[in-house]
């Protein structure tokens, strides 16, 4: 009697089993059969109910930038067409494990432009540019065909407005003269490497980025070495922001995001706007997303003026609709990197991604060796 | 041991078009990996003596003192064991950082305050803690099988408190000092956690190395390069350590 029972159990597990590979092989076939028929894109819409039964995942980068995200777009996109969002952490080397092994289980992530440029039909999807309406997002600003910026933001010199109150840096070179402007600076030292760090070091020797060699990738690393006396470093957003509101670092080199988030917990900081390094975070979906519509969709509902204003008034960065107008009153009014796109220094994508194993191993070779 | 297998033969054919000699001689040229690779075994040689300055008196006492007070001794050193290594990194992270309550204490005492967190000192310190105990139970248990009465013995035939402790203690704990260095060296030479968070690219070892050529560079060849080398490092030395433990054992026993 009891053996009987367990074979009795284990035959309901087993049809159980079947019944679940059964309806997960259904699942498939039939995100592969639900073309719907959105229509014509437009940004920031999409119908109602059209991916009832669809999980998206979403993976990013983490912190109030991917909280500000999910409550501006993806949040109110699975309110609307009836799809779940997941949230999940953002990694290259999971991606690409991922990729490997045929089961890609992410839809949308949140990469550099480098990153899309560099493995872009290899690691993510090539886009279909006839589902998303990019006729709203900033000129110059799609660098690749697996790409949409996700927003705009910027490597900036922020400095302590007590230190330089009446004579601010107003160049990339017053950040190389120690001698004028006196103090330690922090830099980045994260494993991420920004091309921009170069660019800056080029444009405060007067170079011209737009003609940039790999020669010029030593020399500009260099420009940090002379002054490293002055110098410190960061490794994560968050320290070069706690440098700067502690005042260990009288200026810095920093994500535009962080120098908001130290003036608004009332450091008293400035950003130089003269001269910056423009940085562009790219959506992308991953190659072999079960759920090419939808995130095709959802990337197009991102980039709703009212998703950024949102987006850019919850996380301080620049929104990729000219439409958007977030609430710039208060202290985000002086740090929206769209208002300042003119003064900006646009990095020179194609060269760094033809470039970038050599940008790399002279980076990593200076963050850990000096 | 299909995944190790995995990675030997990736390490000779997953090469990326700018090492046009392979992985290996990516691995030895590159000054960078030398340097990384040299201050992994440092970086262990320190936390493995401080492990071993700090847990001999120790796991002495453990073997003088009563039963009871033995246990309370052994309690204190199991216990942060059995507490997450993530959990203790994080401790350390609080106490030791510029704002902490180390360097606030110094600031108080007019020392004022150190760099602490992100220095090879915060490192070490971290990984010691962690180690200790893998340093102190292979010596007590060797220390637990010395006969107190060859000290008594030795210093009846003359020898003064320091002779005797060199010339009887220290020979007959050395079991104990090999099995204890080896394991805490080892070990030691792996850790990722500790120095990613206490640490900072400075301070990268070989395991930071190799999750930023697999992570971030998607250089993964490169990555199963640097673990086969770690492997092979760390298999020579217990080699090695191996021998000249049987070697230490064998005159040991002739010596008596």
């Amino acid at each position: 009697m009891q053996r009987r029972r367990i074979a009795n159990r284990m035959w309901l597990a087993g049809a159980a089993v079947a019944a679940l590979l059964l309806s997960g092989c259904q699942q498939v076939s039939q995100s592969d059969q639900t073309e719907v028929d959105l229509g014509t894109p437009v940004a920031g819409e999409v119908p109602e109910g059209v991916f009832e039964g669809t999980t998206l995942t979403f993976a990013g980068s983490g912190g109030i930038f991917q909280d500000g995200q999910a409550a501006a777009a993806w949040d109110p996109f699975a309110e609307q067409t009836g799809a779940t969002f997941l949230q999940d952490a953002y990694d290259p080397g999971k991606l690409k494990a991922m990729v490997d092994s045929g089961n890609t289980t992410w839809d949308l992530v949140n990469a550099t432009q480098f990153d899309t440029a560099q493995y872009c039909g290899t690691l993510y999807e090539e886009l279909d540019y006839s589902q998303i309406d990019i006729s709203n997002v900033p000129e110059g600003t799609i660098t690749d065909d697996c790409m949409v910026p996700q927003i705009l933001y910027g490597l900036v010199l922020v400095y302590n407005t007590d230190t330089f109150g009446d004579n601010p840096p107003t160049t990339a070179a017053d950040f190389f003269d120690t001698e004028k402007f006196p103090g330690q600076r922090t830099v980045s030292a994260s494993p991420y490497v920004d091309p921009q760090m170069f660019e800056f070091a080029m444009v405060a020797d007067d170079k011209d980025t737009s003609s940039v060699t790999a020669d010029d990738i030593v020399p500009a690393l260099d420009k940090y070495r002379e002054i490293e006396d002055s110098l410190i470093t960061w490794t994560s957003g968050a320290q070069a922001q706690q440098q700067l509101e502690s005042g260990e670092a009288v200026m810095g080199l920093v994500w535009s995001g962080r120098g908001y988030g130290a003036a608004n917990a009332g450091a008293p900081v400035a950003a130089m706007w003269d001269e910056w390094m423009v940085m562009v975070d790219s959506t992308a979906i991953p190659k072999g997303s079960q759920n090419l519509q939808a995130a095709h969709s959802a990337i197009n509902y991102y980039g709703g003026a009212e998703q950024q204003t949102k987006m850019s008034e919850l996380t301080s960065y620049g929104p990729i609709n000219v439409n958007a107008k977030p609430d710039l009153s208060g202290e985000l009014g002086n740090w929206m990197t769209t208002d300042h796109l003119d003064t900006g220094h646009y990095p020179n994508v194609d060269f760094w991604v033809e470039n970038y194993d050599a940008l790399q191993s002279a980076w990593s070779s200076w963050v850990t060796t000096g | 041991m299909l995944p190790l297998i995995d990675i030997i033969v990736r390490s000779f054919t997953d090469v990326s078009p700018a090492d046009t000699r392979g992985n290996y001689w990516w691995l030895v040229s590159n000054t960078d990996n030398l340097i990384i690779g040299a201050r992994t075994i440092l970086t262990s040689l320190v936390v493995t003596i401080a492990c071993l300055v700090l847990a001999y008196p120790y796991a002495y006492l453990m073997t003088i003192v009563s039963d009871r007070s033995r246990k309370w001794l052994t309690l204190a050193v199991m216990m942060p064991l059995w507490t997450s290594i993530l959990v203790r990194t994080m401790a350390w992270m609080i106490l030791l950082q510029d704002t902490g309550p180390i360097n606030a204490f110094l600031e108080a005492i007019g020392i004022g305050a150190q760099p602490l967190i992100r220095t090879t000192f915060g490192v070490a310190l971290g990984m010691a803690q962690v180690l200790l105990p893998f340093m102190v139970l292979p010596l007590y248990s060797a220390m637990s099988k010395i006969d107190p009465r060859l000290l008594t013995a030795s210093s009846s035939l003359g020898a003064n408190g320091i002779t005797s402790f060199f010339t009887v203690y220290l020979p007959l704990s050395r079991p104990g000092i090999f099995a204890g260095s080896v394991t805490v060296f080892i070990l030691g030479l792996g850790f990722y956690i500790i120095p990613s968070l206490l640490g900072s690219p400075q301070e990268a070892m070989i395991s930071s190395l190799i999750y930023l050529q697999v992570s971030q560079f998607l250089e993964w060849g490169h990555g199963a390069t640097l673990g086969v080398a770690l492997l092979a490092v760390t298999a020579l030395l217990l080699a090695g350590f191996s021998k000249l433990t049987k070697q230490s054992a064998a005159k040991a026993g002739a010596d008596r």
